[in-house]
């Protein structure tokens, strides 16, 4: 009887984990798309009013360039040439003169999932609902959207007014254009009664029946493998948006224990598009001769919109130095960081050299190169740094090696969080940077929990230096960079994950944020930028250490191809075929063996 | 004394133990005299293969000889556009319609391949056209890759310009120069390559070597001197001194040691982990097991008669127990020792891969060259495997001799082991 008992048990059990391995197995591969780097743990749900649900492919919002897959967004941004997109909405938006309200079209085809067309209405409940029930949409817009409302079909965004009746940002309404998902109001409303306006209750429901616009539905989510499926009455395949359906039926991504994994399942042709720093990604090819691509063959292989960047902690006495801040900048070898740390992924600061501005050309055209020539510092300069730190009375007066302030020895942590393999290298090279210069600087590398509660902290005396990456592209940037490069408005504000970090403190740059939103005549625009630019390579509360792409997009074409490609003339940028106007992508994919 | 010695190194086991870790020690001793470099000072960028590296520049300073090789003909070909690449030329050739009659991949072929194919390839043409099998991005890239090669073709004639404007003198470099390798001044042989951040491997390995193995005696030497403290007081003197002893080792027994190394490890934070720090923190995790069995021997060998005799003579404690038990269990001590310092090796390596070694900015450890190598993908993306395999390998040899050694001494001391 045991035995038979010991039978059966081992025989169900082969058979539970047969069944699992079926269900993960059972996509088509010919017609999947799969992903790396987008989703860790399982997902929690499918909410998009919702917070925490980590759901990599389906709630991933960011003006820059929101993942529309599952919900979609007003317009959607494009990082090659700054603009927006129509996607729900039906052609441009138009601001009326004094820039307080955004008036837009929503378009006649646009349908939700349950077949009902999606209206202005939906776009007004969006808005209220976040509003009741205070989500991230909410508080990452309430400072600059009064309201929204439905005026004869049209979506009219009123702006928040200031002080002195003109509008708090203009920029960041546009940002709320490309980042913010639209839900349909039947929903919105059934949810809203089902929790009796529960506010918690409504934030954390993961809601897996929820209404859609997308053209991706939920499939299957389980600890291993996250899949969606394709909604075959889409409406984008109306002529007024793309005229078909995008090519793969399922859309899936393998859950890994960590890059490593990914990267091995992603050389063996188990992920299509991978989004994960990939050390060497040239040797893949070169010297692996596998089937993998980047956007372009020649480094840095993307588009890179965004600079890691070195903050100093102004919460610290000795930070207050400019001197110092500025030679630690000036030794530190960036083109080592680069062929090192980003193996080349990125252009050199002789490239382009130094400013608020991302390395896009749309931005570099945005300031007055010859007025900060004299500013920008191309780094490795020990004896330019050394002579600086002299001048400035910071010497070595009891002959340790190590510099002094104020008769104590000057000992800085450089902190970036553990596993973070470009970051870290580039936080090493800062202290060997330091150790070059008398500086002591010891590069530190906490846990992720450990570092993001502290450098987010409205106060802290932890880390001295510390990386974080301002707002890359963005339909607000490059204003939104210079904000959260110097603005002071962050200072003491806890849990800040929106910019100045350090805590720096200038008048006239507070100025300068406020007056660029309102600005419109190019000429002004550029005369502010050049001045922000100014103030930040002089004051140096902050260094960019390299440029880096906003996410990483390599592909493997054993299955799919057709993805963008520098120079195709499809201006489809490299977000990983869902992120933004990246999308785009999914529609002109092909198999390579039909 | 001189008995026992001539008898353990009568042991094979421990012979070729001992061979295998004094080659180690002495490498790690020697080798700084010969190489003067700072371990973590980057030479190239990123991971350089192993090889001698000649300054393309300096070559020009030294004289030239004239070497005529039957098959240098042969291996430029070969190195310009290997056999592989010619089959993939004569493929593509092919898949867009192009006459391929009369042409192959060999050496005879070599110039008709070249300009059938200058004639037939574009890469606006392979984009447009996608022929199959080379129709995806990966596959045109390649091409356009093995186009590039072509153009920086070496059978073009080669000339050095020296000096500048009307003073210039331009020298033809004929297919048959060769210059001396030994006569360049700079050049730069990395048996071991280089690692991601271009650090000369082998002299890192080296250096991390020797701090593994100074951990390692330390710590070692900590825990085996904590232990063998604690087993014989708790061993000889007994009663409440021994229950109070084994109750702290039998709370060091349920904590998971490595868990509480990292733990302390953590709590430390980087600038205060020195190797000392660390050697400490190994050594007083990891006494626990030598205490306990030194204990049970001293235990055993408390009653007897020698003893007795001594206690009866009023010897003192410290005196009866470093001549009449010490003695007994010291052949045991030293192989518990070899045992502590092989896993010292291993929990500074461990604690390094983590992160956690001493403090990185200084000083190389083993663990810290493999953390980075996987960090940067050596074993993935970056195909770099001299950047991880000869740690491993030295990890190994370094645990694999003291083991060796302490197999010997075991078949030498204990009688039930003798042949």
């Amino acid at each position: 009887m045991k035995k038979i008992l010991a039978i059966l048990l081992a025989a169900m059990m082969l058979m539970g984990a047969a069944s699992a391995l079926a269900e993960a197995t059972d996509l088509p591969r010919n017609e999947t798309l799969y992903f790396g780097g987008q989703q860790w743990d399982p997902v929690v749900g499918y909410n998009p009013l919702g917070d925490n649900m980590n759901n990599g492919l389906a709630l991933s919002a960011a003006p820059r360039g929101t993942r529309t897959v599952m919900f979609e967004t007003l317009y959607m941004y494009n990082g090659l040439d700054g603009k927006l997109y129509p996607l729900l909405a039906d052609g441009d938006y138009t601001w009326n003169d004094d820039l307080t309200e955004l008036t837009l079209k929503i378009k006649p085809a646009a349908k939700w999932s349950d077949g009902t067309p999606v209206t202005a209405d939906d776009v007004v409940a969006t808005w209220d609902v976040s509003t009741k029930i205070q989500n991230g949409t909410y508080t990452g817009y309430a400072p600059y959207i009064e309201g929204i409302e439905n005026r004869d079909g049209a979506v009219v965004i009123k702006c928040k007014l200031n002080e002195e009746g003109k509008p708090a940002n203009p920029l960041q309404v546009l940002n709320f254009l490309s980042g913010v998902y639209m839900v349909q109001k039947n929903w919105a409303e059934a949810l809203c009664a089902a929790h009796n306006d529960d506010a918690t209750a409504i934030r954390t429901d993961p809601t897996p029946d929820v209404v859609y616009s997308g053209p991706y539905g939920p499939y299957f989510a389980n600890d291993q493998l996250v899949a969606f499926v394709r909604n075959d009455n889409y409406w984008g395949q109306d002529a007024s948006m793309w005229g078909k359906l995008p090519a793969p039926k399922y859309l899936a991504h393998t859950i890994y224990k960590d890059n490593d994994a990914t990267l091995v399942a992603f050389q063996a042709g188990q992920i299509d598009v991978n989004q994960q720093f990939i050390a060497n990604v040239q040797k893949l090819w070169e010297e692996q001769g596998l089937p993998i691509a980047t956007y372009s063959d020649q480094p840095p292989y993307g588009i890179c919109a965004t600079m890691p960047t070195a903050w100093y902690n102004m919460d610290i006495p000795v930070m207050q130095v400019k001197e110092l801040r500025k030679a630690i900048a000036m030794a530190v070898d960036y083109d080592n960081i680069i062929e090192n740390a980003m193996t080349n992924q990125s252009p050199s600061f002789a490239d382009v050299p130094r400013s608020v501005m991302n390395p896009t050309e749309g931005e570099q055209a945005m300031y007055d190169h010859d007025a900060v020539k004299d500013l920008q510092w191309v780094g490795k300069d020990i004896e330019g740094a050394k002579a600086l730190l002299d001048g400035a009375g910071i010497v070595d007066s009891d002959g340790d090696g190590w510099r002094e302030y104020n008769g104590e020895k000057i000992s800085l942590k450089a902190c970036c969080p553990d596993g973070w393999t470009d970051w870290q290298a580039a936080m090493n090279m800062v202290a060997e940077a330091g150790k070059a210069i008398g500086v002591e600087i010891i590069a530190t590398f906490p846990t992720w929990d450990q570092y993001q509660t502290v450098f987010t902290k409205g106060s802290q005396t932890e880390y001295e230096i510390f990386m974080w990456s301002p707002a890359g592209a963005e339909p607000a940037a490059p204003w939104s960079r210079v904000r959260a490069f110097m603005s002071s408005e962050f200072i003491g504000v806890d849990n800040n994950w929106s910019g100045n970090f350090g805590h720096y403190k200038n008048d006239r740059i507070d100025e300068i944020i406020k007056q660029i939103p309102l600005t419109t005549d190019e000429a002004e625009l550029k005369a502010l930028y050049t001045e922000a630019t100014k103030i930040y390579l002089d004051e140096v509360p902050s260094f960019s250490l390299m440029y880096r792409p906003e996410c990483f997009h390599a592909v493997n074409e054993t299955v799919w191809t057709g993805y963008p490609e520098k120079d195709d003339g499809d201006n489809i940028p490299p977000m990983d075929c869902t992120d933004g106007y990246g999308i785009a992508a999914l529609y002109n994919l092909e198999l390579v063996n039909p | 004394m001189k008995h026992t010695l001539k008898n353990v190194f009568h042991s094979p086991r421990f012979l070729v133990g001992f061979i295998i870790f004094m080659f180690i020690l002495l490498t790690v001793l020697i080798y700084p005299y010969f190489v003067h470099r700072d371990p973590l000072q980057g030479l190239g960028k990123g991971f350089l293969e192993p090889g001698t590296y000649v300054s393309v520049y300096d070559t020009n300073n030294t004289g030239t000889y004239r070497v005529e090789l039957p098959e240098a003909a042969a291996n430029r070909l070969e190195a310009t556009l290997p056999v592989k690449d010619r089959q993939t030329m004569l493929n593509y050739l092919k898949a867009m319609g192009a006459d391929v009659s009369g042409l192959d991949t060999s050496n005879e072929h070599f110039e008709e391949l070249i300009s059938a194919w200058k004639a037939n390839y574009s890469e606006a043409d392979a984009k447009k056209n996608k022929y199959e099998g080379f129709a995806t991005q990966a596959q045109r890239n390649a091409l356009k890759r093995l186009d590039n090669s072509l153009n920086a073709d070496t059978s073009v004639a080669m000339s050095i310009v020296r000096g500048e404007g009307d003073s210039a003198t331009t020298t033809k470099v004929a297919e048959n120069d060769y210059v001396k390798v030994d006569e360049v001044a700079n050049a730069v042989t990395l048996p071991l390559g280089t690692d991601n951040f271009g650090r000369d491997t082998l002299t890192e390995l080296v250096k991390a070597t020797g701090i593994s193995l100074l951990v390692g005696l330390l710590a070692g030497s900590i825990a085996t001197l904590l232990g063998l403290l604690v087993g014989l007081l708790a061993g000889y003197v007994g009663g409440i001194v021994d229950d109070v002893l084994m109750f702290i080792a039998n709370i060091f027994t349920v904590i998971p040691g490595f868990v509480l190394l990292i733990l302390i490890y953590s709590a430390l934070g980087a600038e205060s982990r020195s190797i000392a720090t660390c050697a400490i923190i190994i050594g007083i995790t990891s006494w626990v097991w030598t205490a306990r069995s030194v204990r049970s021997q001293v235990i055993s060998l408390r009653n007897r008669d020698h003893v007795n005799l001594s206690k009866l003579s009023g010897h003192s404690l410290f005196r009866i127990v470093t001549t009449d038990i010490l003695p007994y269990i010291a052949s045991y001590v030293v192989m518990a020792f070899i045992l502590q310092v092989s896993s010292g090796i291993l929990a500074e390596a461990q604690l390094s891969m983590l992160g956690l070694g001493p403090n990185p900015n200084e000083l190389p450890t083993l663990g810290l060259m493999m953390n980075w190598a996987k960090l940067f993908g050596a074993y993935t993306s970056s195909n770099a495997w001299w950047a991880y395999f000869p740690v491993i390998l030295v990890i190994a040899l370094i645990s694999f001799s003291l083991n060796l050694m302490n197999t010997g001494l075991d078949q030498v001391f204990n009688p039930t082991l003798r042949d």
